[in-house]
């Protein structure tokens, strides 16, 4: 993973599992089980990440920065306290961001060349 | 439909991932191990409540390439590390970083997993028990029950489609009361419909001709031994009853049609005797007479004749009515004879331990090289870049 002091783009781009994983964490905290399933449900179960993969990712990710792990608990009565929360870190916003907006101009282009039609 | 989460199937996953977990290095292991073992918990539970031990083999189908891919990406990730650290003159002389030693510890652990894998599942998957139970099918006459059998080359499909029938499953399905014990089952106690179970049971039925005989084997599958050996003879009984209950309403109707074409015979004969009396008188004629055959008698002698034909028309009906009724009385239990009973079997047909077993051991050597191969060709070259990193340092 590049330093991400050179900038978020320089991170560009991102593999899916690393934006899926992003994306899913920009909705909130979240542990590995609930990130796993939005990934799953942003992509009508597509792509569905096995704990090798998730937890392979969340280390570089930490790693880089991009994202950190959340002392903090939702309530101890709705939720198991054992799991680990991660959520983004501003630099972590940052790249998903550039990168959702790297997306949108590909998407664009893509629309330009009359591949794809704006939604109804 | 939520179940029970405490069995056995899952239990033994948990443990056999647990147990996998060694393949990453221990550093990430102790990081994330646990995590990791939780949130295969957790797709475990959802695979469960999704489609049962299908469910969970279709899991492991996707876990054990994400263990193995990952769990070589972290190896490398870790070598590499210990490389850049200050351990790459060292690493030269260490047998276990060495691509061969790599190669072999790969092969070894992948052709492992793929085993032991192989292995949980085989014995995850549900054990089915098949029973068999033979009858002997006569066709029917075409030209009634009381003809002789005549050759029919669609008999054996038409016994197939009849066996795999509403007619002859319903009675299988009420007699077993299969709708509520798969309920009780399959479907957390809820009552089946009687077609949701036929569906289910057409799915565990197979017919088979017994070639060169006149026998069909009707073969269930279950994962109760003694359940299939009741379904298979409840299928035999089934079909018997049904031809003996065809053969029936077949001569009662044809009974019923001849009765009345005696009866119409009757009111012929009847009025044609009504004729010949008048005719008689008319002509003056003897009621004995046999031998005159004047002329003008010829209209008489006609009738008569015409009587004599409807008479031995009649009689010919009266016969073959005295010939079904007799035929009905006798049992038709020849038509179908249950030549073998099914029972219980002794061991499950499926699954197959030995092949699952070896198609783990095949499938375990040609991954085992392939990961092998791979890692030891890039330990292979992060090997060469770091001693050229050493020597130019």
């Amino acid at each position: 993973m590049a330093n991400p002091k050179t900038g978020p783009k320089s991170l560009l781009p991102l593999t899916p599992a690393v934006f899926h994983v992003l994306l899913a964490l920009a909705g909130g905290e979240r542990h590995g089980y609930a990130i796993m399933q939005e990934v799953a449900a942003g992509t009508d179960g597509q792509i569905k990440m096995g704990p090798g993969t998730l937890y392979g990712t969340v280390k570089r990710l930490l790693e880089a920065r991009l994202i950190e792990e959340s002392d903090e608990r939702p309530d101890p009565h709705l939720d198991d306290d054992r799991r680990r929360y991660y959520r983004l870190t501003g630099v972590g916003e940052q790249v998903v961001k550039a990168e959702a907006r790297r997306y949108a101009e590909i998407v664009e282009l893509a629309r330009g060349k009359k591949l794809i039609r704006k939604p109804a | 439909m939520k179940t029970n989460f405490n069995n056995a199937p899952l239990a033994i996953s948990q443990k056999t991932y647990r147990w996998l977990l060694r393949a990453y290095p221990k550093m990430h292991r102790e990081e994330y191990g646990s995590a990791m073992a939780q949130l295969f918990r957790d797709q475990c539970r959802d695979a469960w409540n999704e489609a049962q031990g299908w469910g969970i083999m279709k899991l492991w189908l996707r876990v054990l390439p994400d263990l193995v891919s990952t769990s070589i990406r972290e190896r490398l990730a870790a070598l590499n590390e210990r490389k850049t650290m200050n351990d790459k003159l060292t690493s030269l002389t260490r047998d276990r970083t060495t691509p061969t030693a790599i190669f072999i510890n790969v092969f070894v652990a992948v052709f492992l997993i793929t085993l032991i894998v192989a292995t949980a599942i085989t014995f995850i998957l549900p054990e089915s028990y098949a029973s068999t139970a033979r009858i002997k099918v006569e066709s029917d006459p075409i030209d009634g029950p009381a003809q002789t059998p005549s050759y029919d080359p669609y008999f054996i499909q038409t016994t197939f489609e009849i066996t795999q029938s509403q007619l002859v499953l319903n009675p299988v399905i009420d007699k077993l009361k299969l709708n509520v014990e798969w309920g009780k089952k399959y479907f957390a106690g809820q009552t089946l419909k009687t077609s949701q179970t036929l569906e289910l049971l057409k799915q565990r039925l197979q017919l088979a001709p017994v070639r060169n005989t006149k026998l069909i084997a009707i073969t269930v599958y279950s994962d109760d031994k003694n359940e299939a050996a009741q379904i298979a003879n409840a299928i035999a009984e089934a079909y018997r009853d049904y031809r003996v209950r065809f053969r029936a309403e077949s001569a009662a109707k044809e009974i019923d049609t001849l009765q009345q074409q005696y009866k119409f015979e009757e009111e012929q004969i009847q009025q044609v005797q009504s004729d010949l009396e008048f005719l008689r008188q008319q002509l003056k004629i003897a009621s004995d007479a046999t031998a005159s055959r004047a002329p003008q008698e010829q209209p008489y002698w006609d009738k008569k004749h015409n009587l004599s034909q409807l008479l031995k028309l009649q009689e010919l009906i009266y016969s073959k009515i005295e010939a079904l009724k007799l035929d009905a009385q006798l049992p038709k239990n020849a038509a179908v004879q249950i030549v073998d009973r099914a029972e219980p079997g002794r061991a499950p047909v499926k699954p197959n331990k030995t092949l699952n077993i070896f198609l783990g051991v095949v499938a375990g050597g040609f991954l085992g090289l392939l990961a092998g191969g791979t890692s030891a060709l890039a330990a292979f070259k992060f090997g060469n870049r770091g001693r050229k990193n050493v020597a130019s340092a």
